[in-house]
């Protein structure tokens, strides 16, 4: 019994450091002189269930910068994400926030 | 072309012979394996090279199989096109339930025509049509009306409730 608390303390450490080791993603969308931007803005509220307001105001910000970080989080999350407006072929891409 | 909603869907109507094989390469354009185009619907996502080889083997070919499964979709609603009498003009139903797929392969669509046409940013602009080859501007006109169908289910165009069902409209 005490051998196996040892065990489980362990990887309960480990996860902790592998957790708070762990960068967050960013997930990119780029602007594109194609996609409609209204169309733009239903695929935020669909996708992360963001607030119409919330998704309008992200769609121009892709439009006028030309880029917007849509959501930050775990890397499987931001994937899924990503791959999520890349169904839609929103312009999509992952990066590592930097410290 | 016009446009009623009815309770299955949109239905658009007095479809040329241009806009119908337009319509018509829709699937067509979802299933191209031009390399623009698949560099285009399938873009590079991650800056290092060892997180772009994982999203290629995770993500991607998923992303395969969806687009495929909605030009197969698409291709099947396109085949319920329906002939008008005495015009020889087509009329389209998009239902409720394929909606948001017709939104994704218009979208796809629009975007092969872009980068398989050379078009640039200027292009897509009114000042920029005149530019344009004869090709391209054809590629213009045929992103435009797609975007119009799009507009029609985004809900942006005012479309009043009509009381008559699909077979009252296209048998009129």
């Amino acid at each position: 019994m005490r051998a196996h608390a040892a065990t489980q303390e362990q990887t309960e450490t480990d996860t902790r450091a592998k957790t708070s080791l762990a960068k967050p993603w960013n997930v990119i969308v780029h602007d594109d002189p194609v996609t409609l931007m209204g169309y733009v803005t239903k695929v935020f509220v669909r996708v992360f269930g963001y607030a119409e307001s919330k998704a309008h105001k992200l769609m121009m910000e892709v439009h006028k910068k030309g880029r917007s970080i849509v959501w930050t989080g775990a890397r499987e999350q931001a994937e899924m994400y990503a791959q999520k407006l890349q169904s839609h072929h929103l312009l999509t891409s992952l990066e590592k926030v930097e410290d | 072309m016009w446009v009623a909603r009815v309770a299955e869907g949109y239905v658009f109507g007095e479809l040329t012979a241009a806009a119908v094989e337009t319509l018509r390469g829709v699937p067509m354009l979802i299933e191209s394996t031009d390399e623009r185009v698949r560099a285009r619907l399938l873009p590079e996502t991650c800056i290092e090279p060892e997180d772009e080889q994982h999203w290629r083997e995770h993500a991607v070919p998923e992303l395969e199989r969806l687009f495929l499964s909605r030009a197969t979709l698409v291709r099947r609603d396109l085949e319920t096109l329906r002939k008008l009498p005495d015009s020889g003009l087509h009329a389209l139903l998009i239902t409720h339930e394929h909606t948001n797929a017709w939104l994704a392969a218009l979208n796809a669509a629009r975007l092969a025509l872009y980068v398989l046409n050379d078009l640039t940013a200027e292009h897509m602009e009114t000042e920029g049509f005149s530019g344009a080859t004869q090709k391209q501007q054809e590629a213009i006109v045929r992103i435009s009306l797609l975007a119009e169908l799009q507009a029609v289910l985004l809900g942006e165009f005012e479309v009043g409730d009509d009381e008559a069902s699909v077979e009252d409209l296209v048998d009129e």
